[in-house]
């Protein structure tokens, strides 16, 4: 039987990319971990802005970075300042 | 049409005639019963639905594609499901059933309970009650008396134009233990099970005799368990704890304790409307606008006034005598021509007619009393509106998790809205209306 926490599935799940950065230290191309193959290439880079939060427990450092692909898509990156690792996720 | 509570009967006769359809084929054509022949499905005619026996000595066994049973048998005859004859056969054989008692309740094609509490009176001993039972099914249509026992072999003058020996019958309390008695019955002869003796005679049967699912008879099986004497040697709770409240039913029925009364049909009058086209009709669209107006017509009956339709059925003939039909019962009953539509509109997408329709009937045969709730609550038209999408919504949520036996439908909700951390924001949980 389930109970009512299990029962939840959270939405806008961050997925694992591997992101190349300019000179700027700005994304430049993405990869998707699933396939490899699938390179996005940045065309604008938008909003940027860090997220320090939970110092009590697990400390949380984010960078976020919106940008918009050459095929026109918007999403919001961010690098896990911690484990090294970015993310990509839809915008709010 | 007047409200009131159909009659029951603890003590039940299961009659029931295996293979019924291709019982039907044979009497209609006795060459059948020959050489091997197979029934194919009224919903796919790819596949083959009744197997007769010589049929399945060749090996051809029912969900067969024809490609693949004619492989096996290359003499096997097949015939194309007639629905309607069926139907009408079933409908005669019910209304010779009550001559002999008023409380009949069909279970599926060629299996019907008929109640006898109360007969004991008019016949004797069970046996008795049984034997009144054949000789009804079969004099009914002759006018002969029950008590007469005239000769049972006179075809011609039966109710029900099948060998005698397709007839099993049961007896005993309850449904169950009457079906399962029409199960061991020899093929013309009944099984009587006398009060007290029903523990006895369920113990020495097989699990599969009881309404079991494949995952469940599987588990069971795991369990060890062969008979339903097996079953009922473990404690009732611990089959509970296992299967819960369906192995609740199982251990009881299995038990004896459960017997389900015989439930006596209401008797609707039933509502047609038909129409016969001037030539044979083909394009499922015009059909559709057929549908659309025989359903209109027969909404308009005075005798509809006040009931919502919960059963409709579309019957048709075809080119060159053959007959077609679909059946549809509304989760929800309505008055509405565009809801009664709807399912038959599917059936017909899925199962066309295979030949042109020479007519067209639309039969409204069960009701439900009329709106009450909703007069009683819905304020306005919007309201008895909304009410109306709700009931929809949680039937369709309803069917689409017993097709996929999961839910594939969720609704957002928020958990941390005020969260900086995006993904714990919202999330999905279980939709339920």
């Amino acid at each position: 039987m389930r109970n009512g926490t299990d029962r939840l599935r959270a939405l806008n799940v961050p997925q694992q990319v591997d992101v190349e950065l300019d000179a700027a230290w700005q994304p430049s191309v993405v990869r998707t971990r699933l396939d490899p193959h699938d390179e996005r290439r940045v065309e604008a880079i938008g909003e940027v802005w860090r997220i320090d939060d939970e110092w009590w427990r697990v400390p949380i450092h984010r960078r976020y970075v919106e940008v918009i692909f050459e095929s026109g898509k918007r999403v919001v990156l961010f690098e896990d300042l911690v484990a090294k690792e970015w993310w990509m996720q839809q915008p709010a | 049409m007047t409200r009131k509570s159909p009659p029951t009967s603890s003590y039940a006769a299961c009659c029931w005639i295996p293979l019924f359809a291709l019982r039907c084929e044979e009497a209609r054509c006795p060459e059948l019963a020959a050489q091997p022949c197979a029934l194919l499905a009224p919903d796919d005619l790819r596949k083959v639905w009744q197997v007769s026996p010589l049929a399945r000595q060749a090996g051809v066994k029912a969900g067969l594609t024809i490609s693949q049973a004619i492989g096996l048998c290359p003499t096997l005859r097949l015939c194309e499901p007639d629905p309607v004859h069926y139907d009408q056969q079933l409908a005669q054989l019910l209304t010779a059933l009550g001559t002999v008692s008023p409380v009949i309740e069909p279970a599926e094609l060629g299996r019907v309970f008929v109640g006898t509490d109360g007969l004991e009176r008019l016949h004797g001993s069970p046996e008795q009650i049984v034997e009144a039972i054949e000789c009804g099914m079969w004099n009914a249509e002759c006018g002969m008396s029950v008590q007469g026992h005239p000769p049972r072999h006179s075809l011609e003058r039966s109710a029900f134009r099948t060998p005698h020996s397709a007839f099993r019958v049961g007896w005993g309390k309850g449904k169950f233990i009457s079906w399962v008695a029409a199960t061991r019955a020899r093929p013309g002869h009944a099984v009587v099970v006398r009060p007290g003796k029903e523990k006895a005679f369920l113990g020495a049967q097989p699990l599969a005799v009881l309404p079991l699912d494949p995952d469940t008879h599987r588990r069971l099986r795991q369990l060890g368990l062969k008979t339903l004497a097996d079953l009922t040697a473990l404690p009732e709770a611990a089959v509970v704890a296992q299967f819960g409240r369906a192995g609740r039913r199982l251990w009881r029925l299995a038990a004896g304790v459960l017997a389900e009364p015989v439930v006596g049909r209401e008797v609707p009058e039933p509502i047609v409307a038909a129409l016969t086209f001037f030539s044979p009709v083909s394009d499922l669209g015009v059909l559709t606008q057929a549908l659309t107006q025989l359903i209109e017509r027969a909404l308009k009956h005075p005798r509809r006034i006040g009931w919502r339709v919960r059963q409709v059925r579309v019957r048709a003939a075809l080119e060159h005598g053959t007959s077609w039909m679909i059946d549809a019962v509304l989760k929800d009953p309505s008055a509405d021509p565009s809801r009664i539509l709807a399912p038959l509109k599917t059936r017909l997408d899925l199962a066309p007619p295979m030949k042109a329709v020479e007519r067209l009937a639309v039969e409204f045969a069960a009701f439900v009393p009329g709106t009450t709730e909703l007069q009683l609550f819905a304020r306005d038209a919007n309201a008895a509106a909304r009410a109306g999408r709700r009931r929809a919504l949680r039937n369709a949520v309803q069917e689409i998790k017993l097709r996929l036996r999961r839910s594939p439908l969720y609704r957002i909700i928020e958990v941390q809205p005020w969260s900086r951390i995006p993904e714990r924001r919202y999330a999905l949980i279980d939709y339920e209306p």
